[in-house]
């Protein structure tokens, strides 16, 4: 009540009064906002998690060239490339319930955590096969001259070498992914875009304002990583080991 | 055949061809024009991000940070809610308009990175051999830098224009009828989802192949194959 007679005022008033306005306002969107910045964090940090895995297990397998393997992979990145992720979701929320099969009837928070984890392999599993690639291959021949399998020498030489290489484009791929958390939005998960709209559907004079505020949250949680990601690359020396897009 | 009619019955996507192609055309408009206005505001921002003044690259430099850091979804929404508070007429603009005004500032952000780093590979030498000879720094921009840098640029602004048409399908969000909504209107007329979505992921997928021909093309053309075999 006390904040949509202030919102009718400030148009007419200026100064301390809008001021006022916008404190009030903050102030009852902020429990929304840090509700949606959890879920944001969750959800986020969960995908990142299992699409590291998966996209790490795809890279590895792909970087050792097996034959059939290794195209039906390539094949499985391009499609997750060549598509938006919003379509990717949609296929996931609409066309996997839609095929009759049990296990595939998922809820929308499902889907868009499976959808986001799957996205995110796709990016993974390009960056650790071309760390893996840029070991030099005399690693390779000293550790077979030593002794040892394809395995131990995987584990025990190249990997460890491989993931720091990888570390820059990984953290690139974290802050693209966090951005990408806001598509969820459409599908009604509740993270940080969505209560915004909840907030605005409250306050809808101050659209700009709530939607700037939603930003500067983003930014807060981006902006680290971003800086991060700068500094591994100045770090394991300005080798950019993939172009992200 | 009856099988397939069940999962894809291509009779209901031949009756929305129109519609696709409608879509279609508006998504090809909105990557046009914004790739052509992020180009332009994106070397604009990569030569004030490289000036030595700090008025010129502070603000560059914050105005990246800013779109790097955020969202694609919520910079649209800021520009389609909040610009029509800033300017008035705007108001009156279409979706599409709004739509490709939140685009081309979004990818100036990206285009400038890449412009900046295409600058950056040009070697110092030659500046300063532009220097020697008493070029001004309009003219070694024209005569040297820019075109070197141009060979550097093109591969990943290709990479950034297929991130870019692909990022188009968020203008369905706010009411643009892009290639997506053809998809999302068949969907709630005859609710198909398989008809519609996989067709929208075909479309994609076929404009993300001419755009990687495309890129292999540039990428042989610039310095043949001999220099990429070498590299």
């Amino acid at each position: 009540m006390g904040g949509q007679t202030l919102a009718r005022r400030s148009g007419v008033e200026r100064g301390g009064v809008a001021v006022q306005h916008y404190l009030d306002v903050m102030v009852s969107i902020l429990p929304f906002l840090w509700t949606g910045f959890v879920q944001t964090f969750w959800i986020s940090l969960v995908a990142i998690a299992a699409g590291s895995v998966l996209g790490f297990l795809i890279g590895v397998v792909r970087s050792q060239r097996v034959p059939l393997l290794h195209q039906l992979f390539g094949l499985y990145i391009h499609v997750l490339r060549g598509t938006p992720f919003l379509v990717q979701l949609y296929v996931f929320y609409f066309v996997m319930p839609n095929t009759g099969i049990e296990v595939l009837q998922w809820s929308s928070e499902t889907a868009a955590f499976v959808s986001l984890s799957v996205y995110t392999s796709s990016y993974v599993a390009e960056i650790v096969m071309a760390a893996i690639d840029a070991v030099p291959k005399g690693q390779w021949e000293a550790a077979t001259a030593l002794g040892l399998r394809r395995l131990p020498i995987l584990g025990l030489v190249v990997l460890p070498q491989a993931l720091k290489l990888a570390v820059p484009p990984m953290s690139g791929v974290y802050v693209n992914i966090i951005k990408n958390t806001a598509i969820l939005s459409v599908i009604g998960i509740s993270e940080l875009t969505r209560q915004g709209e909840i907030s605005i559907m409250r306050f809808p004079r101050d659209v700009l304002f709530i939607y700037g505020a939603i930003a500067l949250v983003y930014f807060v949680y981006c902006y680290p990583v971003l800086r991060f990601t700068r500094w591994a690359e100045r770090k394991v020396g300005g080798t950019r080991v993939v172009n992200l897009d | 055949m009856n099988w397939v009619l069940d999962f894809y019955n291509y009779r209901i996507v031949e009756q929305y061809l129109g519609r696709f192609a409608e879509g279609l055309e508006n998504t090809l408009i909105a990557a046009a024009v914004s790739l052509g206005a992020a180009v332009i505001l994106g070397t604009m921002l990569a030569l004030c991000r490289m000036s030595s003044r700090a008025i010129l690259w502070r603000p560059a430099a914050g105005y990246a940070a800013f779109i790097l850091a955020t969202p694609l979804l919520v910079q649209i929404y800021l520009i389609y809610y909040g610009l029509p508070a800033l300017i008035p007429a705007a108001g009156r603009w279409s979706e599409l308009t709004l739509g490709i005004i939140a685009l081309s500032l979004h990818n100036a952000a990206y285009m400038g990175e890449i412009v900046r780093g295409g600058i950056a590979s040009v070697p110092r030498g030659q500046i300063e051999g532009g220097k020697a000879v008493g070029m001004s720094y309009l003219q070694r921009l024209r005569y040297i830098v820019l075109p070197q840098a141009f060979a550097n640029t093109l591969p990943p602004l290709l990479g950034q224009t297929a991130v870019l048409i692909k990022d188009t399908s968020l203008l369905s969000i706010i009411a643009v009828f892009d290639f997506l909504s053809a998809g999302l209107l068949l969907n709630s007329e005859r609710v198909r989802p398989n008809e519609s979505f996989l067709t929208i992921a075909l479309g994609y997928l076929a404009i993300y192949v001419v755009m990687l021909s495309l890129s292999w093309a540039v990428k042989r053309w610039l310095a043949g194959p001999a220099w990429n075999v070498g590299a």
